[in-house]
């Protein structure tokens, strides 16, 4: 009887790793004797880090939103619509638009159905194996091995599930069509009554997406560059190119807050903290730009003599600046010695942020009623403060707090830790956001808050 | 044989002044001697700063630009502001300050800054530059965009008898527009001519720096004289940034040009047409059918040119006006086309 059992076990372990689907963790391969060996960690959890490990202040990530009530309704009714259009497209008499319809419909909601498909056969079995436990739980010796076995079983399949339920949510998550773009990237110093602190700090953080574009393998250029007159940085503007630059860049924008005590002069005997700010600027700069400039509305200011121009005018400047005139939108360069070269780069500035503009107006549209409830942080608010004398940076949409601030302004895996955290937080949000606006256009009889 | 002689080369001297450290003003071009060199080490930082007050004093133009471009050439970067802040903040070296003095110096005396670092870019390229050879301006950049366009589409489209485009330039000087042509279209050959010999051999030498000398056939003659040609190439395109000034406007042209740049490649004449008006006299009979002929002009010319191919030149059609980038008229495009039938790409 243990021995069928056992074997009873064997299959069951088999099964539990064979319909991950699209599912991460859990997948490291556990032999299939049934061994109590089970593989190190797989599809554990990391709960433990090294000792200067980030501490979230408020959200838990996105495998909480899976209890969440709106969530899961949303879910449910998503689920709903996937069987409908499957046995929709079993019918015989359908119009050919008709079945496209239905057959794109299916293809977008086919990845969410695999996961919650796959969540639900581990329930399932995580159930069997519980009650499994249960019945074996005796006195006696062999039973007792038995209990440990099942027990172990049990725990490997609820991580599982953990894991699948984190997927379920990422497949819930809108996909952003810039995600994929390189950006243009802008620094600009704050004002300070006195002293170099924000340019500092606009040069340090600078460096610091420098860094990060090394870490990651994108190319980095200099477009515009115009420093401060005490060594630090007044403002800048550089494109980055490279693989999925935007989608982790995007949530950069914004004002960065700095905070340090100065190494010499009055202040510092005092320990008193001087506080600055810069501002961060990120367009997406996508490779087909559907904006269309008509060329009768810009105007371009370059050097203009006086009299017929051409050949009876010596000049080396080249600078060149651009004006959209119905948005008042502008764009200059002055990098080159080359006035063509510089007229191109405005015009491509110009585009990202007209670009920009137009994309900036389309995501406002989209704001729902939940972001009125929670409130968006207009420009002027800080995302994130760097304090240098405590050696600690905080992002404030997150929570998250680093100690190691020198390691963060590095632009390495530091940078890159608070980023996806930034980015997860953000995924969440926008999951929240789809499950609601659809909650408010499908009117409920009981409206729920969300249970977060 | 030469349309004229060169206007004297540049009047440019250099007398040294071993008093006591005192500015001079300068009575005229090429008399001014330079500040003394300082005391103690300085900056790129500080250089600059004393050198663009110093061109102001002594009202050169674009103060603030010369310095920059100065500085940074001495240091390697074409602009300052490529350069890191730090190493504007270093201290000069005694060769490298000295130098420094030697080129401003000769801004001081109103040469212009691309005669001065012996370089200037033109689009993507960078050339090399030296008086009296003329200096390409901004407005010929958009000149060459224009004839790219052009060729561009040509040969996209696979239309054309020569599986190889050909262009043909008359008054190349230090080689811009056929070596940027050249540069961007694999594909094509260019034929360039100049009357000077100095400008002849500058193009030379660029076209051996940037590798396009294959491709290139240079010819020192003059455009009167240029039938020679007919036998050799049968250009689609004819490209020019001819002579264009008035000669009564030739007075009023600031010293960097006047003293520096050859008067032969500015002056067109009476009404600035001379030498156009010859290009358009030969364009027909060197031109490939429906050919087509890019110039740069004065402002006041693109009614002018249209009136005179109207009654003058049989075979040319005139097809379009085109502004520059600061509004004005300034490029003038015409086919060769007989009359009866227009067939305009």
């Amino acid at each position: 009887m243990l021995v069928s059992r056992c074997f009873r076990l064997c299959s069951l372990f088999r099964h539990a790793f064979h319909h991950t689907g699209v599912g991460r963790g859990g997948r490291r391969a556990l032999t299939a004797h049934g061994s109590h060996r089970h593989a190190n960690g797989a599809g554990m959890l990391q709960l433990r880090g090294p000792a200067l490990a980030p501490r979230r202040l408020s959200h838990g990530g996105l495998k909480d939103l899976y209890d969440n009530k709106t969530v899961q309704r949303y879910v449910r009714q998503l689920m709903a619509d996937f069987e409908d259009v499957s046995s929709k497209l079993q019918l015989a008499h359908l119009s050919e638009s008709d079945r496209k319809a239905f057959m794109r419909k299916r293809a977008e909601l086919r990845p969410l159905a695999d996961v919650m498909g796959a969540v639900e056969e581990a329930e399932r079995e995580l159930e069997e194996v519980l009650s499994l436990t249960q019945s074996s739980a005796g006195t006696k010796d062999e039973d007792e091995l038995l209990t440990q076995l099942l027990k172990e079983e049990a725990e490997q399949i609820s991580s599982k599930i953990l894991s699948l339920r984190k997927d379920l949510i990422r497949a819930l998550v809108p996909v952003d069509p810039l995600d994929s773009s390189n950006v243009l990237l802008e620094v600009v110093s704050g004002r300070t009554t006195g002293g170099d602190i924000c340019q500092q700090f606009t040069k340090e953080m600078l460096d610091m997406y420098q860094g990060f574009a090394l870490y990651k393998n994108w190319d980095f250029e200099v477009l515009n560059y115009t420093p401060a007159e005490y060594g630090g940085l007044h403002h800048a503007s550089v494109r980055i190119d490279g693989e999925n630059v935007y989608k982790h860049l995007k949530h950069e924008g914004g004002t960065h807050r700095v905070q340090r005590i100065p190494e010499v002069g009055l202040s510092s005997r005092m320990q008193r903290i001087h506080t600055g700010t810069m501002t961060v600027i990120v367009l997406p700069q996508p490779v087909e730009f559907d904006v269309h400039i008509d060329p009768k509305d810009l105007r371009i200011d370059t050097f203009r003599s006086r009299g017929a121009g051409g050949q009876s005018v010596n000049t080396t400047d080249s600078a060149v600046r651009i004006v959209h005139l119905p948005t008042g939108i502008t764009a200059e360069c002055q990098r080159t010695r080359s006035q063509l070269q510089n007229r191109d780069t405005a015009m491509h500035v110009l585009r990202a942020r007209l670009y920009q503009s137009v994309m900036g107006k389309e995501t406002e549209q989209r704001h729902t009623a939940r972001k009125q409830q929670v409130g968006t942080r207009s420009q002027s608010e800080r995302i994130r403060t760097y304090n240098f004398s405590q050696g600690r940076v905080t992002d404030h949409r997150t929570g998250y707090t680093t100690r190691d601030i020198k390691e963060l302004m590095r632009g390495g895996e530091t940078l890159d830790n608070l980023i996806s955290d930034v980015l997860e937080h953000a995924e969440r949000e926008a999951v929240l956001e789809e499950a609601e606006s659809w909650n408010c256009s499908v009117k409920q009889p009981e409206s729920e808050q969300s249970a977060d | 044989m030469w349309r004229k002689p060169l206007s004297a080369s540049y009047r440019y001297f250099e007398c040294r002044n071993g008093g006591p450290k005192r500015f001079w003003s300068c009575p005229a071009v090429g008399s001014c001697s330079a500040p003394t060199l300082p005391a103690r080490r300085i900056t790129a930082l500080q250089a600059q700063n004393l050198w663009r007050r110093q061109f102001e004093e002594m009202g050169v133009m674009e103060p603030d630009q010369s310095s920059g471009y100065i500085i940074a050439h001495l240091l390697g970067a074409k602009t300052i502001e490529s350069l890191e802040p730090t190493r504007l903040k270093e201290f000069l070296s005694q060769e490298e300050t000295e130098q420094l003095w030697r080129l401003c110096t000769k801004r001081l005396n109103r040469m212009p800054v691309q005669y001065v670092i012996e370089q200037w870019d033109f689009r993507d390229l960078t050339l090399k530059m030296r008086p009296p050879v003329f200096i390409p301006r901004p407005e010929t950049e958009e000149l060459v965009e224009h004839v790219l366009t052009y060729l561009q589409k040509k040969c996209g489209s696979g239309v054309g008898a020569a599986a190889q485009p050909t262009c043909l330039e008359v008054g190349c000087g230090s080689g811009a527009v056929s070596l940027s042509l050249l540069k961007s279209l694999p594909e094509l050959k260019a034929f360039a001519l100049d009357q000077s010999r100095d400008a002849v051999d500058l193009t030379r030498e660029n076209a051996l720096r940037l590798g396009l000398q294959n491709r290139l056939q240079l010819y020192n003659l003059d455009i009167k004289d240029a039938e020679t040609l007919l036998t050799l190439c049968r250009p689609s395109v004819l490209v020019s940034n001819p002579p264009y000034l008035f000669s009564e406007d030739m007075a009023a042209l600031e010293p960097e040009i006047l003293s520096f740049e050859d008067h032969a490649a500015l002056d067109g004449g009476k009404d600035g047409l001379e030498v156009i008006k010859q290009i358009l006299t030969l364009a027909p009979q060197i031109l490939s059918d429906h050919g087509r002929v890019y110039l740069e002009v004065e402002p006041r010319h693109p009614p002018l040119i249209r009136q005179w191919v109207e009654v003058n030149v049989e075979e040319l059609q005139y097809v379009e006006t085109r502004h520059d980038i600061t509004g004005r008229p300034r490029f003038c495009i015409l086919q060769k086309e007989s009359r009866t039938r227009l067939d305009l790409d």
